[in-house]
């Protein structure tokens, strides 16, 4: 693989707007209350007055070692040589859910088609959009906090050390960094 | 323009790390060669964004007439597919930002919103029944016309007034102008603005002063009153504490305080939340002043300089320790101290405060002056990193012109002259500001507003009560009174007992049930109407919404509208022969545009080539900043209100800041409390709406499904409340039902909703819900007591007490 890319995602500039996540619907023509590519989650602890608010932005990861790519019987699923991308053949996919059940981070997602069955879906890093390698998917694109960064997975790491942010952990080695308010 | 439907840039290189190679052929062949036929359906189409055809716009999302955020419009198929900010526009951070907030990133589904209204439809059974015709663009206005003429000759031009709606640019500049043809001076202004808090700072610390912070950068510590920055201002560069700069100045060092009774996201980031009880902050504002007089912690020879009646406010804040405040705001002595201390020592600072906080309460007045105070007094005014004290910005490489309102043709009337009174001041239904401060010829202050309002509640009241006379015609342009002001159920009294009364609007509004004549209103995206400019390091920008797709129906531009309905009272000659496009030349003239070039480009950037960069401003120019005010000097004692006639002409102002607190409150009315043992309030903006729009679209109603309201789960299950239960409301001034949301961002004390929910979503197969009583609008809850409204600014509460219970089937 020539260069893994992946996001840096900056929680300590997150306020929850929603905008990658409606970027994302209407780029990708997705429909309301239907699947989500990318959704903003948040945990809340603590009790009044005393309340932490941490909301972290997240699709798939485009982990190094893809448990989806491995799972699915058809081989639908695929990571890119030229970054590192997972991306989806829906031509292939039957709707068997196996790489559901894989992912560690619930990240497939299934459409309902026109007679019946589903296909899978999830981010493409906004490849369907025609994306060139040093531009931007839209949800790093929209984010009006600069909370979000997309790049060499490299410069992701970099730019989450600055801010005392880490990889996020898992077997699959997600291609996502993220940074919490200290 | 074509589209390039080609898999290959997708897929092309996607050559299969292993893992592929590994299953590939598992598939059986039958299931394959099914899979071969389905797949031109099932694959992701892949667009070339750059083959599509561009319209450039300005976002409509905040409002339907603001010029903030300029858009880049993809046209599909001949539909408006998609839409990104204008890098060039210098949107949020500035030049090259592409970026939207989430409703601006919805903006297509207003076009295809099947609630849209096609048709201009008449009234034709009783007002409130809901009975009405389709009839034709001239019957309507011809119709209309025709009353309008006919009241104002029964009844007097001033008869007719025009409802403002949010950021109205339309009905404040050609809606003036009509209003001033007409012999008016009743706008209708909501006393919900910015113009309400901005006002409590002309008369504190003249207009040119300000405690917010504008080099953000340099600032140490922002106090965040009432603002709701993540709701609001998510992508706003009008905004300088916007939340992209506040976060790029907290990594310069900055902390905030922020003061609202919920923990917002933006507060969630916050050095210190302070969770005051809804509608108690001047309590506290009063407390932070007299913890820094009486611990020492103000600038004394600013005070001694600058300061008009130091001692006597002095004095006056030493009646107002933080044990006082404690129990009124719900807020610790220590946090009160503790806070106070570090806005009197953090230097610089800046306070920015928000609508929520200053013109949403009977003494939201006071409370603006109160924080304006603060910043004067700790010395942080006119200093780098405090308040005001902007850089500034190279000169703009072309201007364009504002359209006049001719506000010259306001009738003069004898009681005018013989009180001093600008134009028709004599004729306020409402004076929202009292008539004596309705003064445009005021030099020395150049006070806001320029032009005459009246109150949105009040004016609406003069119906009922004839007091001092009722309105016989009234405009709702884009407002829905019903959701937009206190107490529905007397707003739709006033509606059913008013002699004519026209909406237009994109959605059929509740309010259109009553109204005679019911107008389709286009959105911006299916008109060319508007022009904005922006001044920037880099250049000059220029953007003229282009039409994207045609009008839905029969719906017409809302700026058109003003031109064909003055043909039909035979005003063509003020309004530009009948065509808006005059209307846009004239704006141009000087400019170096002309109209039909910039339609066609749709933007223009100039470049800046003399390499000018913004400038540090002048410092610690005092005596230039105060000179419109009394003795030159902030108004600690306020001689400029002091002793002069309130708005409602029932009273005087007083010298100093005077606590009122919300007409219901716990420790405002105790005994109140026994039976409404919680505070209700709601949220004033939020991120998914505007106002009280936009719960018809989809991307937004996903994320704001039910009418919400939420609630410390402490709270809730005291009262067997489960997290997403339907739950009755009530206050001692109505009740609705709205769905319980846990949260512990909130006070046990204090339940907090959204308004705004009378719009169903299709798609979603989401209900609109009523109004009134029984309905999910928050205004149904709250007093609405005209002599209780703030006697300066006309502001209402929009805090209550209420007890709740859970409601079985509320759905």
């Amino acid at each position: 693989m020539a260069e893994q890319y992946g996001f840096f995602v900056d929680s300590t500039r997150c306020i929850k707007c929603y905008a990658c996540e409606v970027a994302c619907q209407q780029w990708h023509g997705i429909k309301a209350d239907t699947v989500h590519r990318r959704t903003v989650q948040e945990e809340c602890t603590g009790t009044f007055p005393d309340v932490k608010r941490r909301f972290t932005s997240l699709s798939c990861m485009h982990c190094e070692s893809p448990l989806c790519v491995a799972s699915c019987p058809q081989g639908a699923i695929s990571k890119r040589e030229e970054d590192g991308l997972v991306v989806v053949d829906k031509a292939k996919c039957t709707g068997d859910k196996t790489c559901a059940t894989a992912c560690p981070f619930d990240v497939p997602e299934f459409i309902e088609l026109e007679g019946g069955g589903v296909v899978m879906d999830k981010c493409d890093g906004c490849l369907s959009l025609s994306r060139e390698a040093d531009e931007m998917p839209r949800c790093v694109n929209t984010c009006p906090t600069k909370a979000l960064h997309f790049g060499k997975l490299a410069d992701m790491a970099a730019l989450a050390k600055e801010k005392g942010g880490s990889q996020l952990e898992g077997g699959t080695v997600p291609s996502v960094y993220v940074a919490y308010d200290a | 323009m074509g589209l390039n439907l080609t898999r290959r840039r997708f897929f092309e290189g996607a050559a299969a790390l292993g893992a592929l190679a590994l299953v590939s052929g598992c598939a059986p062949k039958a299931l394959e060669e099914e899979k071969e036929q389905q797949s031109q359906a099932q694959q992701d189409e892949v667009i070339d964004i750059d083959a599509l055809e561009v319209k450039y716009s300005w976002c409509y999302m905040c409002g339907s007439c603001k010029t903030i955020c300029a858009t880049k419009n993809y046209v599909k198929d001949g539909k408006f597919a998609f839409v990104e900010g204008n890098p060039e526009a210098g949107n949020n951070w500035g030049y090259g930002c592409k970026t939207l907030c989430a409703k601006g990133n919805t903006a297509m589904q207003t076009v295809y919103d099947p609630t849209r209204i096609e048709y201009p439809m008449k009234r034709v059974g009783e007002k409130g029944e809901g009975k009405f015709e389709r009839c034709t663009w001239d019957e309507a206005l011809e119709g209309l016309a025709a009353r309008l003429l006919e009241n104002r000759e029964k009844y007097g031009p001033w008869t007719y007034a025009a409802l403002s709606p949010q950021g109205g640019s339309t009905v404040n500049s050609v809606g003036r102008r009509f209003l001033n043809v007409y012999g008016s001076p009743n706008y209708l202004h909501s006393a919900i603005c910015q113009e309400q808090i901005t006002s409590s700072r002309y008369i504190t610390l003249g207009t040119s002063a300000n405690p917010y912070p504008v080099q953000l950068t340099k600032t140490k510590l922002l106090v965040n009153w009432g603002v709701n920055g993540e709701n609001a201002d998510v992508n706003n560069t009008n905004d300088r504490a916007n939340p992209v700069r506040r976060f790029d100045a907290m990594e310069e060092g900055l902390e905030f305080i922020d003061i609202r009774p919920m923990l917002d996201p933006l507060a969630a980031h916050a050095a210190e939340w302070v969770p005051v009880r809804p509608g108690t902050d001047l309590a506290l504002a009063l407390a932070i002043l007299n913890v820094l007089v009486e611990e020492d912690l103000y600038d004394h020879e600013f005070c001694e300089t600058w300061c008009n009646g130091f001692d006597k406010f002095a004095d006056h804040v030493k009646q107002f320790p933080p044990s006082w405040a404690a129990p009124i705001t719900g807020i610790s002595e220590e946090q009160i101290t503790r806070i106070s201390q570090k806005i009197g020592t953090v230097k610089p600072m800046g306070l920015m405060y928000g609508n929520s906080a200053g013109d949403q309460s009977n003494d939201g007045n006071w409370l603006c002056c109160c924080i304006n105070m603060i910043a004067a007094i700790t010395g942080n005014l006119d200093v780098p990193g405090g308040g005001g004290a902007g850089m500034k910005m190279p000169e703009a490489l072309f201007e364009v012109g504002k359209i006049k309102t001719l506000k010259d043709r306001l009738p003069v009337y004898d009681e005018d002259t013989e009180n001093g009174w600008a134009a028709s001041r004599s004729k306020l239904v409402a004076p929202e500001f009292p008539r004596w401060y309705q003064n445009p010829d005021d030099e020395a202050l150049d006070l806001w507003p320029k032009e005459p309002s009246s109150a949105y509640n009040g004016g609406l009241q003069s119906i009922l009560t004839e007091k001092p006379y009722p309105l016989k015609s009234v405009f709702a342009h884009n407002t829905n009174p019903l959701s937009q002001t206190r107490q529905p159920q007397i707003i739709a009294e006033a509606l059913k007992k008013l002699d004519l009364f026209y909406v237009m609007d994109t959605h059929w509004n509740p309010s259109c049930n009553y109204a005679d004549y019911v107008f389709p209103a286009c959105t911006r995206y299916e008109a060319s109407a508007q022009i904005g400019t922006r001044n920037m390091e880099e250049g000059t920008f220029i953007c003229i919404e282009q039409q994207v797709v045609e009008p839905l129906g029969e719906s017409r531009s809302d700026w058109q509208f003003y031109c064909d309905l003055a043909v039909k009272m035979g005003w063509e000659a003020d309004f530009w022969d009948g065509d808006f496009d005059g209307c846009l030349r004239e704006q141009l003239e000087g400019s170096g545009f002309e109209l039909e070039e910039l339609r066609e480009k749709g933007y223009v950037f100039v470049e800046r080539t003399d390499g000018a960069k913004a400038s540090e401003p002048e410092y610690q120019n005092y005596e230039k900043l105060f000179k419109g005010l009394p003795n030159g000097k902030v108004q600690l004692y306020n001689e400029l209100i002091g002793g002069k006639p309130n708005n409602r002409e029932d009273g005087e102002l007083t010298f100093l800041p005077e606590y009122v607190g919300p007409p219901e409150g716990l420790s405002e009315t105790p005994e109140l409390a026994d039976e409404y043992p919680l505070i209700f309030t709601d949220v004033h903006a939020h991120r998914l709406s505007v106002h009280s729009y936009f719960s018809s679209l989809p991307y937004l109603r996903e994320r704001n499904r039910k009418p919400w309201v939420k609630i410390n789960p402490a709270t809730a299950k005291k009262y067997g409340i489960e997290d997403g239960d339907w739950m009755r409301i009530e206050s001692p001034h109505g009740w609705i039902k709205m769905v319980a949301e846990y949260f512990e961002g909130i006070s046990p004390e204090v339940i907090m909703g959204k308004r705004g929910w009378w719009q169903e979503c299709e798609e979603l197969g989401e209900p609109g819900y009523d109004c009134f009583d029984g309905g999910s609008e928050v205004n149904a809850l709250y007093d609405a007591t005209v002599e209780n409204f703030d006697p300066f600014h006309a502001g209402m509460a929009k805090q209550t007490l209420v007890k709740i219970s859970k409601l079985e089937g509320g759905e």
